[in-house]
This record gives structure tokens, sequence and C-alpha cells, in this order.
């Protein structure tokens, strides 16, 4: 996926300002930067929820707004930041949602068994009957990655996804984001807010400032002193643990 | 494989579609002289017809009003928002103030629902098709809209009422309150045609419904033309209320009152479902109602001022019960 000079304006604000960037496959790309930087508005145009005003984005080979939404919805799934199901529904019935692309209505046994994987893989074995609004944050989440399973995309787009999770739901999470890059061969690109989840579970950093690509590269390139002190605009000391650039800041 | 929940509404369905049967039977065969062919035969004329206007009508009222709730995301509000109500009103009330109660369209009822028909067809196509797109398909715009042209028309309607004929006037209000009685074949029959055409055309849209209910993001996610769905499904439902008010008149509270019951009994998502249900629901309060308003109560109140009463009482319910979000 690659993406060209993309701008966005509300009211006149420019919030996304020529962001052009490639997006490398099978690796987990994370998105760092203050509030208000313009990272979902900028998850939200390169999976076609939200119109750019100018800029081009291409995904595997052709343009994104000449691809159609049906097609596109097997190559590229996302979850946006809030996501409130007023319906009534159960685990399995949202899961079940995940095939909607596929096979509308009328699921086939491919299906079933499909959904059924994306139950077991997400551990959600014991909670498919349950409604949705019955359940924890952390596995309501889990519920909602599983669907993303089951609609079997070769990009997984998460907006924050360890929002609202304790510092074990959120670390299960990044483990699972990490899993869907290894072991299924997804290419995710990811909101997070946690430097340091970005910086030991990615591959990638870019990182926002003002609707502007402050930086972009390896973990290592960009989780240094100076670059997080410049966009943070607070203190930053990093350490090396494990291997990689952790950092605290003050 | 089916779940048990849907298992469990397909039982609670059939129920009330015996209801429905039960209620139905029940109002023909009601203190009729089965005994004697003729009089039995006129009994039928005049229910049979009366009857079946109280099916089409609960099922139009009901399933727009499911499809228009999950089209706005929101279920308290219902179709009446979009002003059919009062254009039907005021159409009425113009023609007997400007060509007098005594005109041709005043007193020929085909010609009357075909006037009624384009009219308001042209009004729903132009706001909520054609303003609902360029408003970039905000669906708040479409309650604004519906909010402001009923009370447009509805305060055009009382300024004309209040430079009218007293007696012309009084002609009118008959013709303003709903009723099922009186209409002919050839209206039932063009407004069933209408109803299965405009079905016809938002058959795809209608089957995406359960997705829609997932929210705008996940709809498109999934793959969902969003605004073009919605625009459809809004034109639809806005067809359909068309329909149903310039049959038999202005129905209020109804169509809220059928698909909250229906969502309050059913608990779930599957729109097939949902829309069943609040279609029997409209036909068990309309058939069942007109039932009492004949037999118990000897046609002292009218139905509609017990679809009023019973639907405001409920509407608060829903108001003060209604989780916070
Ligand atoms: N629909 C909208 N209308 C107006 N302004 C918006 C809208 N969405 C986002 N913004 C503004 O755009 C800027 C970037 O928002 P966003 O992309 O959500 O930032 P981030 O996800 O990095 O916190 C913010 O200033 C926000 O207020
Ligand atoms: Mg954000």
């Amino acid at each position: 996926m690659q993406i060209q000079k993309l701008s966005k304006q509300y009211d006149g604000k420019t919030v996304v300002d020529g962001v052009s960037f490639s997006i490398p496959k099978g690796k987990v790309i994370s998105l760092i930067g203050p509030n208000g930087a313009g990272k979902s508005t900028v998850m939200g145009m390169i999976s076609r929820l939200i119109a750019q005003d100018s800029g081009l984005i291409h995904f595997e080979g052709k343009e994104m707004g000449k691809w159609k939404s049906r097609e596109l919805s097997k190559r590229l799934a996302i979850l946006t930041q809030s996501n409130h199901i007023q319906m009534k529904l159960t685990v399995r019935e949202l899961v079940t949602f995940g095939r909607f692309p596929y096979s509308g209505n009328r699921l086939t046994r491919e299906d079933q068994e499909i959904i059924d994987r994306a139950i077991r893989y997400m551990e959600l074995e014991t909670f498919e009957d349950r409604f949705l609004d019955e359940l924890s944050g952390g596995q309501r989440q889990r519920a909602l990655i599983a669907m993303v399973i089951a609609q079997d995309t070769e990009y997984v787009l998460l907006d924050e996804p360890t929002n609202n999770l304790d510092i074990y739901h959120a670390t299960n999470m990044m483990k699972t984001v990490r899993r869907l890059c290894d072991e299924l061969g997804k290419t995710v690109i990811l909101v997070l807010h946690e430097i340091n989840y970005a910086a030991f579970y990615s591959d990638y950093i870019c990182a926002f400032k003002d609707g502007k690509i402050a930086k972009f590269g390896t973990v290592e390139e960009v989780i240094t002193k100076e670059n997080l002190s410049e966009i943070y605009q607070v203190d930053f000391e990093i350490l090396n643990i494990a291997g990689k650039p952790l950092s605290i800041y003050y | 494989m089916k779940s048990a929940v849907i298992r469990a509404n397909e039982r609670k369905l059939l129920l009330m579609a015996a209801l429905v049967l039960l209620c139905t039977v029940g109002y023909l065969l009601l203190e009729v002289n089965l005994a004697n062919p003729r009089l039995l035969a006129y009994a039928m004329k005049l229910r049979v017809p009366k009857v079946v206007v109280m099916l089409i009508t609960a099922f139009t009222i009901g399933g727009a009003s499911i499809v228009f709730q999950s089209v706005i995301n929101n279920t308290i509000v219902t179709p009446c928002l979009l002003g059919m109500n009062s254009l039907y009103t005021l159409i009425h009330t113009a023609v007997v103030f400007f060509l007098g109660s005594g005109s041709l369209i005043a007193v020929n009822a085909n010609l009357a629902f075909g006037v009624d028909i384009v009219l308001m067809g042209l009004v729903a196509t132009v706001t909520y098709s054609w303003i609902f797109q360029k408003t970039k398909h905000n669906v708040l715009y479409v309650l604004l809209v519906g909010t402001v042209l009923t009370s447009f028309f509805g305060s055009l309607q009382s300024t004309i009422t209040r430079v009218m004929d007293p007696n012309e006037y009084d002609a009118l209000l008959t013709t303003l309150v709903a009723s099922f009685s009186n209409i002919n074949s050839e209206i039932v029959l063009f407004a069933v045609v209408l109803l299965a055409g405009v079905t016809f055309a938002i058959r795809k849209e209608l089957a995406l419904l359960d997705v829609l209910t997932l929210g705008k993001a996940q709809a498109i996610n999934l793959g969902v033309d969003y605004d073009r769905c919605i625009r459809r499904l809004l034109l639809g439902v806005t067809l359909y209320i068309a329909v149903a008010t310039a049959m038999v008149g202005p129905i209020s509270f109804l169509g809220l009152i059928v698909a909250n019951l229906s969502r309050q009994l059913l608990k779930t998502y599957r729109h097939s479902q949902l829309i069943l249900g609040s279609a029997l629901f409209g036909m068990i309060v309309l058939v069942g109602g007109q039932l009492l308003v004949e037999h118990v109560v000897s046609y002292t109140v009218p139905i509609s001022v017990f679809i009023t009463v019973g639907g405001g009482l409920y509407f608060l319910y829903l108001l003060l019960t209604r989780k916070k979000v």
C-alpha cells in the first residue's frame, strides 16, 4: 500500500497535511503521536471510511477509489476507535458478520468452520453465546478481533486496540497483534498511545505530529531520545531492554 | 444450524400469527347470523375489505417503522417524523378550501388517492433522496428536514382552516382521521401493487439491514455502499408511509408502538424477524382494536383514540425506561 500526499481539512483546518508513506507487507506498523495529530483520520482515509480532500492511495495495484467496496472488504479490515453496537448480539453472531463480504446472509459450511476457528483463536469458546453487553471491555475487544479474523483479510487496521484495557489485557492484545502478523501473515497497521508497546511489538513506527509525518522508519530509527522529545515536547530517556529501545518520560 | 434465539423467536412469531388469525376470524364472524346466508354475505361484504385494509396498513406501517429506526439508528423515532401525515392533511384541506368539498377530487376517492400519491411521492423524492444526497447523507438532517416540513405543512393547514367556511371544515374533519371503512377495492389493489414495487426496488438494501445496525464504519468495512443504501431505504420507507397514509389517512403512533413491541419481544438484530414481528403486532393492534371498538364499546370511541392514547403512554414508558447510553 502506497500513500501519496494525503490531505484532509475539517472546517478550513488542515488536520492531515501531505502525508506520504509506503506500508511494508507482512509487518506490524504502529502509528504514534499526540492526540489530535491526525492518526485516526489517516486510518480512516486508507480504509475508505473517510474521503480524502487530495492525495492518492494505491492498494494492491489499484487506486483505492477504483476498488469495489465489497472486494476491498475481503482484503482489508478496520476496527475503529469506538465501537458502539446498539443491537443485542452474541459473540458468535458478531464474529459471523465477518463472513458477510463473502457469503452475505447465507453462510456456507466453510464459513462456519472459519468462524469456529476465529473464536478458538481468540479463546472465546466459553463466551460464544453470551451477549456483547454482558462482557468485560477486554472480552468485547477480543470478540471484535475475532470478527476481523473471520473477515480473513490480508490487511488489518486497528485504531487504539488497547484503549480502555488493563495491563494484562492490553499486553495480550499486543501479543495477538504479533501473532496475526507472524502466524497468519497479515499486515497489521495500528494506532497506539503506549510508545513502549509500539517499540516492543512493531516492526515499523510512523510518528505523527500536527497532521504530518514526523518520523517513519524501523523501531530503532524512530525511538530515540531526540525524536520523541521533539514529537511529544517532554523529556525522554531510552533504555535498551531485551534488545528493544524502551522509553521513560517525565 | 439454528441458534436457540432464532427458534424461540420463530415460535413467538407463529403464536402471534395465530393471534392475528384469531382476531381476523373473530372480527369477521362476531355477531353475524351464520344461519342466514344473505345476512352473512352482507356482513362479509362490509367486513372483508375492511379487514384486508387493516392488515395491509399494519404490515406497511410496522415494516416501515423498523426499517426507519434502523436507518436512523435510534429506536424511539417513528416515520411520522417524515412529514407525510401533515402533508396528507394539508393536501386534503387545500382541496376542500380551493375546490370545495363537492369538487371532483374531494368526492372521487380514486382521484384523491392518486393526487395524494403523486404529491407525497414528489415531496419524498425531493427531500429524502435529493436533499439527503446534498447534505452528504447526514441522517440528522433528515430528522431536521422532517420536523421542519411537518410544522410547515401544519401551519399552512391551520392558516387555511382559519379562513374556511365552518360547514366545509366540518366535512373536511371526517376525512382527516384514519378510517378503514369504505375504501374501494381499486385503491387497495393499486396500493398493494405500489407497495410490492417499492419492496422489489429496495430488496437488496433490505438484505443489508442487519449489517447496517453495526454502525456506519462497520457496515462500510464489510463492503456495504452505506450512503446509497440508506438513501434508498429512506426513500422506500417514505413511499411506504405515503401509500398507507393515502389509503387510510394519518395514523400517528402505531408505528412507534409496534416496532418497539417487536424489538422488546424478539430481542434480536435479525430484521426479517423484527419486521415480521412489527407487522404482526400492528395487525393485532388494528384488527383486535377494531373488534373492541365495534363489539365492546359499540363505536362510542374511535380506534385512533385508543392508538393515540395507548401510543402516547407507551412512548412515555419507553422514554422513562430507556437505558442511558
Ligand atoms: N469529523 C470531524 N470533524 C471535525 N474535526 C475533526 C473530525 N474528525 C477529526 N477532527 C479533528 O481532526 C484532528 C485530528 O483528529 P484525529 O485524526 O482523530 O487525531 P488522533 O487520532 O491522532 O488523535 C483533531 O483536531 C480533531 O479534532
Ligand atoms: Mg484517534
